[in-house]
């Protein structure tokens, strides 16, 4: 069994029809990653146990003829900030070495609910702090298409996983474009959902108005299988949407002739990569095609979302990760001169370097005499983005970009200048700034063999639409 | 603005870090460049900008009704002694 080549729907079929049992399947799965992982280096947690344990749970179901869930026995990898009850969680920084949840994350309770069997926990960025997962405390992801490349990030490790075969399916976390780049590095389908469709609950923050959980998968068709499952409303979640669910499935087929399609011209920088550039044009080529109206729009603040972003992020982010000071998690260091030695040195020790450098740009921007200048003025301008979508809405139903103005970058390219690597974040940042829903799709790869990917936005709680388009393009594009 | 090693060591202190003195010159550099690189928002004009920290109006804050609730793995957080024991924190003058 290769996980390359069958889609959720058949290996549940399969299960169904019991050509297959879910134990043959599991077994694979880890004979692969055994096979793999040492060169790729996903995962950061194997479940090997529990996931046998559930597919002989899911075979004496089907042996006595009981009714099989959406997601039965379909094995799925987590990114390493959601909990999982009994299993560490390490947000792949030190300072949660030793800390285990209580408790599982709403989204992955309902993964599991519906049948699905959790692998393995994910390698990322540290508290999903990155670009390229290249600042995760224990080693670097590499891509499944050329292992000198970064896997993008920060929920590298997740993406590597579908794209490498080592999961069906899984789940990351979309903070700056967290999900979508390193599908888009990894040649895989992944999704940001609006802001607060799905639940935070048992998702470490980073910055708390911008997080969200979505899926990764081969395909659109399986990501919203995927997002259909996970979404909705959670008490446990004082920010997510009471906002009812379209179905996402139902009408995923149905055709997208004379949708509105905005390109933003403020998107189609002077650095962009050409074969990107060329790659999304024969992409806007595909759906004039399909019958689809085109039409260029502006975003005139695109140019100030990255500077917004990094003080924003940064300052929630300093006063999230405030809680870890040797108290209550994992690890803890000093103590003998009192409280305060402790938490600096619990915390001197235990954060990486970018996790540092964010906590000190966030902590500035919100000290006295800053503020106004920087987190304040960051907030306002987060308004003229989200005026800049709310204008643009009123002319298209989905706005296309690229996912990253360059394909994935080598190892190690980027590492000495974090504002390099802050700038690769510049398609992707906004989504989050306005909450909207972002999918990223494979759109073909570059001469060096590289994978490149469109990303499609779409008006807040518009996810059955954004599938829709996306998943018309993935048909008319696999035709070619 | 440049950002020093002097501001370093002070937001070291307010964010209850430690930076060692050999990282604070490295630290000043790259703070400077990301500061003068966010500093373009200055030439906006947002004086009659209102600032936005949630960015959807229509999702009230969820606040369910007061009866209690129990969820699977809650009533196991006690078992994870770690999360409530910490070190003594007042000590004998």
């Amino acid at each position: 069994m290769n996980l390359k080549n069958i889609t959720a729907d058949k290996l549940v079929a399969l299960y169904r029809n019991r050509d297959l049992s879910v134990t043959e399947v599991i077994t694979s799965v880890f004979d692969e990653i055994d096979r793999t992982d040492n060169q790729v280096r996903a995962y950061l947690t194997l479940c090997r146990d529990r996931a046998f344990e559930d597919a002989r749970r899911i075979d004496a179901k089907i042996a006595a003829g009981e009714e099989l869930e959406s997601l039965s026995g379909v094995p799925v990898a987590i990114k390493d900030n959601m909990a999982l009850k009994d299993v560490p969680t390490t947000c792949a920084s030190r300072i949660l070495e030793g800390y285990t949840p209580p408790y599982t994350a709403t989204a992955v309770e309902r993964l599991r609910a519906a049948g699905a069997i959790v692998v393995g926990k994910t390698n990322m960025d540290e508290f999903a702090m990155g670009s390229s997962n290249e600042n995760s405390a224990f080693f670097t992801t590499r891509n499944p298409h050329n292992l000198d490349c970064v896997p993008g990030g920060s929920s590298g490790g997740s993406a590597a996983a579908v794209a490498a075969g080592m999961a069906l399916v899984s789940l990351g976390s979309d903070t700056g474009g967290s999900i979508r780049t390193p599908a888009a590095f990894c040649g895989v389908v992944g999704m940001k959902p609006t802001y607060g469709r799905v639940s935070r609950y048992g998702l470490v923050a980073f910055a708390s108005s911008l997080d969200q959980i979505g899926p990764f998968a081969k395909s659109v068709r399986e990501c919203a299988q995927v997002l259909e499952v996970i979404c909705g409303f959670d008490h446990f979640d004082s920010t997510s949407a009471d906002v009812s669910v379209e179905p996402l499935l139902r009408d995923l087929d149905q055709p997208i002739k004379d949708i509105r399609i905005g390109i933003p011209k403020e998107y189609f920088i002077p650095g962009m990569d050409p074969e990107v550039k060329s790659r999304l044009e024969k992409c806007i080529k595909t759906y004039e095609d399909m019958g689809c109206r085109l039409q260029e729009i502006s975003l005139p603040h695109t140019e100030q979302a990255i500077a917004t972003y990094y003080l924003i992020a940064t300052a929630e982010a300093s006063s999230n990760l405030a809680r870890y000071d040797g108290v209550r998690y994992g690890a803890r260091k000093g103590g003998d001169s009192g409280l305060n030695d402790m938490y600096r040195k619990t915390r001197m020790n235990g954060f990486g370097k970018e996790v540092k450098r964010r906590i000190l740009l966030g902590t500035y921007a919100l000290s006295a005499g800053y503020y106004d200048a920087y987190y304040l003025k960051a907030l306002k301008v987060r308004t003229l983005i989200l005026q800049d979508f709310r204008k643009a809405f009123d002319q298209v139903d989905v706005i296309l970009t690229p996912t990253s103005p360059t394909v994935a970058f080598r190892i190690g390219e980027k590492t000495s200048d974090p504002l390099s690597m802050y700038l690769s974040d510049i398609f992707t940042i906004t989504c989050n700034l306005a909450g909207l829903p972002g999918i990223s799709v494979p759109c073909g790869r570059n001469s060096a063999g590289l994978p490149i990917g469109m990303q499609l936005l779409a008006n807040h709680f518009q996810e059955a639409l954004l599938l829709r388009a996306a998943f018309n393009f993935e048909r008319a594009f696999l035709l070619q | 603005m440049k950002i020093t090693e002097g501001d370093v060591e002070y937001v070291a202190k307010l964010a209850n870090l430690e930076v060692h003195e050999d990282e604070r010159a490295e630290l000043a550099a790259q703070l400077s460049r990301i500061v003068e690189y966010v500093e373009q928002l200055s030439k906006l004009d947002v004086s009659a900008v209102e600032p936005t920290t949630q960015i959807l109006e229509t999702v009230k804050h969820a606040v369910r009704d007061d009866r209690v609730a129990s969820r699977t793995g809650s009533s196991d957080a006690g078992k994870t002694v770690k999360l409530f024991k910490v070190p003594k924190v007042i000590t004998e003058r």
